[in-house]
């Protein structure tokens, strides 16, 4: 068995100018763009793509500078490394859940029923799923530069071929399309400013988020293999949904007496008010203003809500993202924590509307990561598709929960709890794919490779 | 080679088995299963035993926290040569590993370490991984209320002791 880890103690600087933007900054508000997926089947075309896009690639360090048209982003999965030739050593060191690629863990993950890859839109799933690139503007003017960019790099090499293409762009206000105010929330990476969010929780090591760091544990990744390759690199678990609007708000409709409970009823499933208002905060009506501030809408815990009366331990964010609310369980919150770079795609559902007006609309989460077995994986597995951990048996997520109509939401109230039944599945997943998502210099050595190996053949 | 059930009464009451979606130990409803066998250090029987009285008085403590485990058993077999861990518990098990890990390195490696030949201790991972490849599921597994997990019974306890004090206060 590999030795994955070293020991490590001293607090490093970050390398921002080799580290994807992606994994770091926050996208721009407002901002739209689209996911682009390539397949590769020829390793020298896919390698001579690379070394064009390489220019491209935004770093860390460059982040919104307005000498750039816009930003780009790309990652590899598994099948996009075999067919770019990576060598078979360097395959077998990446870790298991990546290699085997989300749908093959659909049933660690409970995606299950409609939620199966056999349900998944084309190339999710498939071996045809080789670089996903994310390509992010301020307007489409610069989106155009940008994606006229990425085509030039491929528009001559006959065995690269786009396999999938998604728009994606900002909805009014910032709202995702169940009208929630969007991204509220990401980890604070210790060594990472400028802060990209605002709230009173610590920083967590960057090797938890970024491999060549000390992660919580103080060790630094020795996995995959060469380090050439891993060093500011991530792994980015990439998730389709597909968000029921209108079914959410029936299903709100249906079980509350006036527009105000539908609303209460709304932010106890999510734990905040649509404005952004943490239910901890702001527990019995929204408060706009609170929503508005980027810090004060994450300067919360739940010590002061230990039995769930103002936030359900089932509504959305608590589970998620449980802070201080499980300190007397044996888990440790921070390292089941991944940064969430959120997208919406569609149009929104005109308001008042209650049936589904047939449009597709959503939202792509790149959920970003060192160890998404114990990230991503973990939080959907026990977090989001059980409720064993906060005593709840089997409900799920009222929001994101894998329901079929049987779904349950326990909501501690005094003098008795209220529990609402026959939650459908609000949103559903239309795809996903683990990958990974190397820094710049690893981007170079990749494309490199070919040479390398001739380099080594003729000596 | 393995014989067809004949169905009866008695087999109308069989449970469904299924496995862990990422490893060994079989599962019935929300409780799983595990087991692992290993060789006895030198001397490590009788640290084991030594250390036995402050393990298994620590025992409630770790294993609430932990709040996922239904029983927990450790014995020296085999005339004090090989060591034997069973588990019976909820959910997933691989998840959680490294989490019990961080929480409860100090009591598993009062169990474990300098007994269990060729473990390192919790904090070297290589060498817990070594540990758990050793782990195998059980042939012949049957648990009571497979639905029920422990924190359910807390739960149920807590509940029904209410509804004793509410009923004794009406009457």
């Amino acid at each position: 068995m590999a030795d994955t880890t070293t020991l490590t103690t001293h607090v490093p600087t970050l390398e921002v100018s080799d580290i994807q933007a992606t994994v770091l900054r926050p996208r721009p508000s407002p901002y739209l763009g689209q996911y682009v997926i390539l397949r590769i089947d020829d390793a020298a075309q896919g390698r001579e793509m690379l070394r064009r896009m390489i220019p491209h690639v935004a770093p860390a360090d460059e982040w919104w500078v307005p000498s750039l048209a816009g930003w780009l982003g790309i990652a590899f999965t598994f099948e996009g490394l075999k067919a770019l030739e990576l060598p078979q050593a360097s395959l077998d060191s990446f870790p298991i859940e990546f290699k085997q690629g989300m749908a093959a863990r659909a049933a660690i993950l409970h995606d299950v029923g409609g939620n199966a890859p056999a349900n998944w839109e084309y190339p999710f799933g498939t071996t045809d799923a080789h670089i996903a690139l994310a390509i992010y503007a301020q307007n489409e003017q610069d989106l155009q530069r940008v994606l006229e960019l990425a085509r030039r790099t491929h528009h001559d090499l006959a065995q690269i071929s786009v396999v999938y293409r998604m728009p994606f762009g900002e909805l009014p206000e910032g709202r995702n399309p169940f009208g929630f105010k969007d991204g509220l929330h990401n980890p604070q990476i210790e060594g990472s400013a400028p802060a990209a969010h605002g709230g009173s929780d610590a920083p967590i090591k960057a090797g938890e988020f970024v491999m060549g760091y000390p992660d919580q544990l103080g060790e630094t990744a020795q996995a995959p293999i060469p380090a050439e390759l891993r060093q500011n690199g991530t792994f980015v678990a990439l998730r389709k949904f597909h968000m029921d609007v209108a079914a959410f708000r029936r299903y709100l409709r249906e079980q509350a007496s006036s527009s105000e409970e539908e609303e209460l009823l709304a932010a106890k499933m999510v734990g905040r008010w649509r404005s952004g208002a943490p239910l901890v905060l702001a527990p019995d009506r929204d408060d706009p203003a609170l929503g508005a501030d980027a810090k004060g809408n994450n300067d919360f815990s739940y010590a002061d809500d230990r039995k769930g009366l103002k936030c359900p331990f089932s509504a959305h964010v608590r589970r998620v993202n449980p802070r201080d609310a499980l300190k007397d369980d044996i888990v440790d919150v921070d390292s089941h924590r991944f940064i969430r770079r959120g997208t919406n795609y569609g149009p929104p559902l005109p308001e008042g509307v209650l049936e589904d007006d047939g449009a597709e609309r959503g939202g792509v989460f790149l959920l970003i990561g060192a160890h998404q077995r114990q990230q991503f994986e973990f939080v959907q597995s026990q977090w989001v598709a059980d409720g064993n951990f906060i005593s709840h048996g089997t409900e799920q997520d009222p929001l994101i929960g894998n329901n079929e109509g049987d779904g349950v939401f326990t909501i501690p109230k005094v003098p008795v709890r209220r529990r609402l039944h026959g939650l459908p599945r609000f949103v559903a997943v239309r795809g996903g794919e683990y990958c990974f998502m190397p820094g710049l210099r690893a981007l170079r050595w990749l494309a490199g490779l070919g040479e390398d190996a001739e380099q080594t053949a003729s000596h | 080679m393995a014989t067809k059930v004949i169905e009866n009464e008695r087999t109308a009451m069989a449970q469904h088995m299924t496995r862990q979606p990422d490893g060994p130990g079989k599962r019935i409803g929300k409780k799983g299963e595990i087991s692992g066998i290993g060789k006895v250090a030198p001397g490590g029987a009788k640290l084991f035993r030594e250390r036995l009285p402050q393990i298994q008085a620590e025992a409630a403590y770790w294993e609430t926290r932990v709040g996922t485990v239904h029983d927990f058993r450790v014995t020296l077999i085999d005339d004090d040569t090989r060591i034997l861990f069973t588990i019976v518990f909820d959910g997933d098990f691989k998840p959680y590993v490294a989490d019990i890990l961080n929480e409860a390195a100090p009591w598993l490696d009062q169990i474990f370490l300098g007994v269990w030949d060729g473990f390192k201790g919790t904090n070297d991972r290589k060498s817990v991984e070594e540990l758990l490849s050793f782990a195998f599921e059980c042939d012949l597994f049957f648990v009571r209320n497979p639905d029920v997990t422990v924190r359910d019974v807390a739960k149920m306890q807590r509940l029904s002791g209410a509804v004793a004090e509410l009923f004794d206060a009406a009457t």
